[in-house]
């Protein structure tokens, strides 16, 4: 039987004002993304692999078009009612790692779970997992101004994993990162991804990241370039 | 969390948390310094008012308010023996004592002013310990002939103790009558009007020269200010039973000069809160709008994981909240310290309006004001982060996260 995409574009435009004109971010985009995929959105500045990460991530809407995120429609939905979804379904990565700072990494890590009103033994367990699982269970009281970027990025991936998203959203995750730090992170999420088969979807141009990607989504002018099916690393 | 957090953010920017908590401390120390200075500035006043001259009650025969005489204690009290043993035997009362107030003229032989005397009973008069002796001696207790002069009428009449003067007045039966009496001291109550016009005589001499038997009013003391209104309450029903057509008056309804003291005081009052109600507002505003913009990116990230718009609102009222709280609790410590170094270094004042003598500043700290400066720091505190608040929880995720 077919199984359901994960998520579902279907014809999405956004056009931003910028200054006096409006500049097109994305131009009839359609796009499936699967379970479990390990997805690159690759292109230059600008193409819009961003604004396709906002509007996936709920963080942003479309001009037109529809985008179903594990079958339902979030189109209409005002993106103050989506918080719910982006809590329990997604997960977020980010470029400057944007962790709470004055919360120690153990707490950022704890704060989707709080928000989930998971049961305080049962978070203990799971934030002191995730903490195990990205190698930083010795600096759990630390706090982010006192980890390194490489740490600072893995405490960013524990707490985008605690809450058991379904789909983790990541907008340049080792573009901040020296390239031995990156490919640690890289070698992490693929390991999470094959793991948990929870879905990953990198923006980058980072070709380092993008030969990684069980599937490379291309982008240019906003619009999707072709999308050349890689072949599985796991085969 | 959200508790924790917020404490966080609070403590994050040292300095700026410093610099507001420092403004709601002054306005709270300010709050309570003046309050505390009201406090005892109106139980002053009201005590002095009631003890040195109103009484806690005043008894007089009925239509004595209402009714324009038509010659002097027409509706005065004729036998008071009765009525103040019967006052006089409920615990609360401390004492009773006549008096009679009358106009006249004052003469040396030489030049004559018109002088406004109260008829007392020495002993009495002298246990309300109304006014000061600046020479000679207070009224004898059995001389009728005796008077004590304010200060700028024995100056007006170059009297001095043992000095005789000539008061004239309209009797009872609308005659004039004139007594000769004999100084005895001169006083002063601090009022510069009252003094320059005040004689003070023995209820007797009074009565021998307005030719009565009468007094015109009874004043009852109690022990406690507090028992005015059941004191009242229970005289009221006594002469009711007994008959006695009599009517009476607390001291509030008499104290004037304390209403308008009070109604001035408040209203002073009420402009510094007003004053510190708005710098606390701004402060603290400013506080959390610098936070709210240093830490968009912060907030977006917030919301991108799932942190609802309510929460987010919380979050920055809980602040706004802290710094009141942090900042009420300091200002009353400090408010505390700073009234009792006041009350210990004794720092005399300049005298009143109308009054002649300085008197010494003191504060004292009541419960209610320190419950309203605490709760005004809150409460402002609060009030001024809900605007910024509201702001931050509307904040466009997407514009936040790219804030630099």
């Amino acid at each position: 039987m077919h199984q359901q995409p994960l998520v579902r574009l279907l014809d999405v435009t956004r056009t931003y004002p910028l200054g006096r004109v409006n500049v097109r971010a994305l131009t009839g985009v359609s796009l499936d993304i699967d379970r479990g995929d390990f997805l690159a959105l690759a292109g230059p500045s600008g193409s819009g692999k961003t604004t396709l990460l906002n509007l996936i991530g709920c963080i942003d809407k479309p001009d037109s078009g529809r985008i179903l995120i594990d079958g339902v429609d979030v189109t209409p939905v005002p993106l103050h009612r989506l918080a719910a979804t982006r809590r329990d379904t997604l997960g977020f990565i980010f470029q400057t790692f944007n962790l709470i700072p004055v919360l120690t990494a153990y707490e950022n890590v704890e704060y989707p779970l709080l928000l989930q009103h998971v049961p305080a033994v049962q978070r203990r367990k799971r934030v002191l997992d995730w903490l195990e699982q990205v190698g930083l269970s010795d600096q759990a009281r630390q706090r982010p101004d006192q980890l390194s970027g490489g740490q600072r990025q893995r405490v960013a991936i524990a707490r985008a994993m605690a809450g058991q998203p379904k789909l983790v959203l990541a907008d340049e995750p080792t573009a901040n990162l020296d390239s031995v730090t990156a490919a640690k992170i890289l070698d992490l999420l693929e390991t999470l991804n094959a793991r948990t088969r929870c879905t990953f979807i990198f923006a980058t141009h980072d070709p380092a990241l993008m030969s990684r990607a069980q599937r490379c989504v291309r982008m240019h002018d906003g619009a999707l370039v072709d999308e050349p099916l890689l072949e599985a690393r796991a085969s | 969390m959200l508790t924790k957090l917020a404490l966080r953010n609070v403590f994050r920017n040292r300095r700026r948390s410093a610099i507001t908590l420092l403004v709601i401390v002054f306005g709270a120390v300010g709050l309570i310094l003046f309050g505390g200075y009201k406090a005892i500035t109106f139980h002053g006043l009201r005590e002095s008012t009631i003890r040195n001259r109103l009484g806690h009650l005043q008894i007089y025969k009925a239509g004595f308010e209402r009714a324009e005489a038509k010659k002097p204690l027409e509706y005065g009290l004729e036998d008071v023996a009765q009525l103040r043993r019967a006052i006089q035997s409920d615990k609360r009362v401390r004492m009773t004592t006549a008096q009679i107030t009358l106009m006249g003229l004052v003469s040396n032989g030489d030049k004559s002013e018109t002088f406004m005397a109260t008829g007392v009973e020495p002993k009495e008069d002298k246990a309300m310990n109304a006014q000061r002796l600046v020479s000679g001696t207070d009224l004898p207790a059995n001389e009728s002939d005796a008077v004590i002069l304010g200060r700028g009428l024995a100056a007006s009449m170059h009297a001095k103790p043992g000095d005789y003067l000539t008061l004239m007045s309209t009797t009872t039966s609308g005659s004039l009558n004139a007594i000769d009496v004999r100084v005895a001291g001169i006083f002063m109550s601090g009022v510069k009007e009252y003094d320059d016009r005040a004689i003070k005589m023995p209820l007797a001499g009074a009565q021998q020269l307005l030719q009565t038997t009468k007094v015109e009013r009874l004043l009852v003391m109690l022990n406690d200010t507090d028992d005015t209104a059941s004191v009242r309450a229970d005289l009221t029903t006594l002469f009711a039973k007994n008959h006695w057509a009599l009517e009476m008056k607390d001291w509030s309804q008499l104290a004037t000069f304390y209403h308008q003291v009070v109604a001035l005081y408040n209203g002073i009052f009420g402009f510094i809160g007003m004053v510190v109600f708005a710098i606390v507002i701004f402060s603290v505003a400013n506080t959390i709008v610098m936070s709210i913009f240093e830490r968009t990116r912060e907030i977006g990230t917030m919301m991108a994981i799932g942190t609802t718009r309510a929460r987010i609102l919380r979050l920055f009222l809980a602040e706004g909240l802290m710094i009141g709280v942090i900042g009420g609790v300091a200002g009353l410590l400090f408010g505390f310290g700073i009234s009792n170094l006041i009350n210990r270094v004794h720092i005399m004042l300049p005298p009143p309006p109308g009054y002649t003598q300085g008197y010494p500043l003191r504060v004292m700290l009541q419960p209610g004001i320190l419950i309203t400066a605490f709760l005004i720091a809150v409460i402002t505190s609060t009030l001024s982060s809900i605007l910024p608040a509201l702001k931050a929880s509307r904040l466009k995720i997407v514009d936040a996260l790219g804030h630099i």
